[in-house]
């Protein structure tokens, strides 16, 4: 089912990009690639009951590994693409081994502290560009074609439907129903034989992957990236999505990510209308204000609230 | 060298103090409603500037370092009421999120309010710097060791001598049981907010004349705090007060010799192996509650 | 079906009317009723399953239940939080025992009689608090002394005078127990309900215990008890009401109960070593 309603969000913005100015198409390679993140992060948190705060450190690494590859070896975005997604595995793999032996409030903190770990091998790794980044990261290409903003958006609503889809039949799977034993409680279900430990480190690996997968595109697509792309608030953000479009959601990752999205470009366009002074990340204070707010009113996510509504 | 160490031992000290209340406030909260705030270095933030900005505008410093811990205690009076308390039917990771909103939405009133300049706060008292076996200490590193010595005794006294603080350590072992005694649960959960909010706004108060202050320091003092309680065992205040140190110390010899970038990539890798090889800190003893 | 139970001449401090727990399809506790007066032990007998703990937990305001009514000296207890139920002087312990973990044994004791002093307001007023120092010291001391002496009182008329300084996680299971029942008296509560003050227990420990709760009998406390030694409890008790299945089977003295025909059903294959009785004496009451 989400992989229908993906293909026919896909053709919408096929279409829409023809039409759309750049500025907002390139808002929606925003939401394409956001909303991969959190479809990961929701498989993570919402499906298997874990929590992760630093899931913007697998969303740097997709995109830092892309970048060095091309920057310094000339290797194809594509592959870059392959390297971010394996990379950023691969160190979630390791972490695994830290992070998922702790619960709930040690296992955020974890998750945030590694965040903030990795932050900082950014900033002072020189071979990665320091501080400063990388500048002028090579785009995709097709034969002789380079993707502009509008390519860009398919692609990334394309990568974004292929892994609705993929967790849309992972979550039908007995996989997906492990990993809701699981939130429900692990002795429990590791009375029913479900390997608790194995299936929450498949899926801390897999949420990386779809991060770094979109980190990737994301650095091809900016051209541009150094570490405060990929900082604490960004996870916060990413929290943000997920709890917005509903934690136990895939669709709602969606929603999660075009609502957040939308949230910025109008806080961006109304605040300093009524603030002058006001620059730099304002926002953080309205998304803080919301998350709140969401988790109090309307705790299962604007779609949690429309499957309520249907079923009554 | 060995010069240069024993001065980032001296600076790691200081720092330490400061960690070690922030710390406190962790802990305190955490003891008391079982929840960890991650807002809790936005109180140091909160303190500081309003401690510089109230300063920089005439005031008197101690006034104005009153007035700011008194706004710290405000705000997370508010936290408490109106995010937490709503709240209170919510699960652990709702509630995580809850106070990781706080941290943002202060953070952003921080940026609204203040800016994004430093604000600089002169020292509480002149006077010359003192040196010890050839360190030196500031004079306001002497309010900052002074101010903990103060709280973490305020806070020992609260505890062991008084009908109030033994019900807070009865409510602490066993909710439940304790509030058949009378003991009221959501009062004491107010009340540690306020007390953490208090002593974390201290916290940044007296720091601001050695660091000055910006809207987002709260974000590096909070978690910095956080590693010193976990380091502590996130369930004693003792344990709070030597995590502080130890963190402040292994934090500014680290940065001293690798470069000043790496302070909180240390610290953090710290927490992640306490939390993995030692989860009951360093003092703990191992958890018995199921 | 007269009992004395319902004699409207004594005082009845605690009722129970009609009460009935529905766990989805399960009958816990069925339209049970009874009352419980002032200075007397009420044991209250059953098999496993038979409802006790479930009529403890709706008496004390843990469980809601599902019809009937607990009340207080006419006061409604029924609706009402554990504290609040707690507040009006109905004091419970556990089948195991709950310590406040980080506190003393006399602590332990301090913080019952704090609720009972402070009518369960804190913070109390400055000057009752126990700050050694400052003004007024002399004082506060005083009432610390003061306090310290009943917290030590109590524990010695309980047995366990020798622990008051140690940590109560350091105990042992017995001493729990003791100090569980020590503090439970503390707050001089209207009503005790005892979940199986005895099991676990040495025959020294079974001794103070028993002790303790004749002391709280004189004292004027209804004390409701919950035990599997059969013996002890109908020795200890001055009524009896016999659950089986959730419903009420059998209520009266104890060696009329111990005879009953449909008790001694109830508990076929359990050793019912009661004291043979060879009459009805009319205080039996049949269960409708």
């Amino acid at each position: 089912m989400h992989g229908r309603i993906g293909l026919v969000l896909l053709v919408a913005v096929a279409a829409a990009v023809w039409v759309l100015p750049s500025y907002y198409t390139g808002l929606l390679t925003q939401i394409g690639l956001y909303a991969l993140v959190t479809i990961g992060l929701n498989l993570f948190m919402g499906y298997a009951g874990q929590v992760s705060l630093g899931q913007a450190a697998f969303f740097g690494i997709g995109a830092y590994a892309s970048a060095a590859l091309a920057v310094k070896l000339h290797v194809t975005p594509w592959a870059g693409m392959l390297a971010g997604a394996l990379l950023a595995a691969f160190v979630a793999y390791v972490l695994s081994f830290v992070a998922l032996r702790l619960r709930e409030n040690l296992l955020a903190l974890a998750t945030l502290a590694l965040g903030i770990v990795i932050n900082v091998v950014f900033n002072q790794w020189e071979f990665i560009g320091g501080s400063s980044g990388f500048k002028d990261i090579p785009g995709f290409t097709l034969g002789a074609y380079t993707f502009d903003q509008r390519a860009y958006a398919v692609l990334a609503w394309a990568l974004l439907v292929l892994g609705l889809w993929f967790a849309g039949n992972l979550v039908r799977s007995s996989f997906g129903r492990s990993l809701v034993a699981i939130s429900a409680g692990e002795l429990g279900a590791q009375a029913l034989g479900v390997d608790a430990e194995r299936l929450k480190r498949q899926t801390f690996v897999l949420s990386a992957v779809y991060a770094g997968v979109a980190g990737a595109v994301y650095a091809s697509q900016q051209s541009y990236i150094d570490p405060s792309s990929f900082d604490f608030l960004l996870s916060v953000n990413f929290v943000l999505m997920s709890v917005i479009g509903g934690i136990r959601s895939l669709s709602g990752a969606v929603v999660g990510a075009a609502a957040v999205v939308a949230l910025k470009q109008m806080l961006q366009a109304t605040v300093p209308l009524v603030l002058p002074g006001a620059r730099g990340d304002f926002q953080s204070f309205f998304f803080g204000i919301i998350l709140i707010a969401m988790l109090i009113y309307l705790p299962r996510g604007i779609t949690g609230r429309f499957a309520e509504a249907r079923r009554a | 060298m060995m010069a240069s160490v024993w001065q980032y031992i001296l600076a790691g000290v200081v720092v330490g103090a400061i960690y070690a209340l922030i710390a406190a406030g962790f802990v305190l909260i955490y003891q008391v409603t079982g929840l960890i705030n991650f807002a809790q270095g936005e109180f140091a933030m909160i303190g500081a500037m309003t401690a510089a900005s109230l300063a920089g505008a005439g005031m008197p410093t101690l006034a104005a370092a009153g007035i700011a811990v008194v706004a710290a205690a405000v705000t997370g009076a508010l936290c408490y009421l109106l995010a937490i308390r709503p709240a209170r039917a919510a699960t652990g990771v709702t509630l995580i999120f809850i106070t990781l909103g706080l941290d943002v939405a202060l953070r952003g009133l921080g940026l609204f309010v203040w800016g994004t300049n430093p604000l600089s706060l002169n020292a509480f008292s002149g006077g010359t710097a003192v040196t010890i076996f050839g360190g030196v200490l500031p004079p306001q590193a002497l309010w900052v060791l002074l101010t903990d010595v103060l709280v973490f005794g305020a806070l020992y006294l609260f505890f062991r001598h008084t009908y109030t603080g033994t019900a807070v350590r009865a409510a602490v072992a066993n909710p439940p049981i304790a509030s058949t005694f009378g003991i009221p649960l959501r009062t004491f959960a107010f009340w540690s907010f306020v007390v953490a909010a208090a002593i974390g706004g201290l916290g940044g108060v007296v720091i601001a004349p050695i660091t000055s202050a910006t809207f987002d320091m709260g974000l590096t003092f909070g978690l910095a705090g956080f590693v010193a309680a976990v380091l502590g065992g996130l369930e004693s205040l003792p344990g709070a007060l030597v995590g502080g140190f130890v963190l402040g110390i292994i934090v500014k010899v680290a940065g001293g010799l690798l470069s000043t970038g790496w302070e909180d990539g240390v610290g953090f890798f710290i927490l992640v192996l306490v939390l993995v090889l030692r989860p009951q800190g360093l003092l703990g003893r191992a958890v018995r509650r199921a | 079906m007269t009992a004395p139970a319902a004699n409207p001449s004594v005082t009845a401090t605690l009722e129970v009317a009609g009460v009935t727990v529905r766990f989805g399809g399960v009958v816990a506790v069925d339209d049970v009723s009874f009352v419980a007066r002032t200075g007397e032990v009420l044991g209250v007998m059953g098999p496993n399953g038979a409802g006790k703990t479930t009529l403890f937990n709706v008496i004390s305001g843990v469980q809601r239940p599902t019809a009937g009514s607990v009340s207080l000296a006419g006061t409604a207890l029924t609706g009402r939080s554990v504290e609040n139920v707690a507040a009006l002087g109905v004091t419970r312990t556990f089948q195991t025992p709950v310590m406040f973990w980080g506190l003393t044994v006399r602590e332990s004791i301090e913080v019952a009689l704090a609720a009972r002093e402070f009518g369960a307001t804190y913070p109390p007023a400055p000057h009752r608090e126990l700050v050694p120092c400052g003004i007024g010291a002399a004082q506060r001391r005083r009432a610390e002394t003061a306090l310290r002496d009943t917290a030590d009182a109590i524990l010695t008329r309980a047995g366990i005078a020798a622990t008051a300084d140690r940590l109560t996680e350091s105990l042992a299971f017995g001493e729990e127990r003791l100090l569980e029942l020590a503090r439970a008296l503390a707050v001089e509560p209207t009503v005790l309900l005892l979940d199986e003050p005895l099991s676990g227990l040495n025959p020294d420990e079974i001794g103070a215990v028993i002790a303790s709760i004749r002391a709280a009998r004189e004292d004027g406390v209804a004390v409701l008890l919950v035990e599997h030694a059969v013996g002890e409890l109908l020795a200890v008790a001055d009524r009896v009401v016999v659950l089986d299945h959730g419903r009420k089977i059998a209520e009266g003295a104890p060696q009329a109960v111990a005879t009953d025909p449909l008790v001694i059903d109830a508990y076929i294959g359990d050793e019912l070593d009661a004291p043979a009785g060879s009459s009805f004496d009319g205080a039996q009451d049949d269960n409708d």
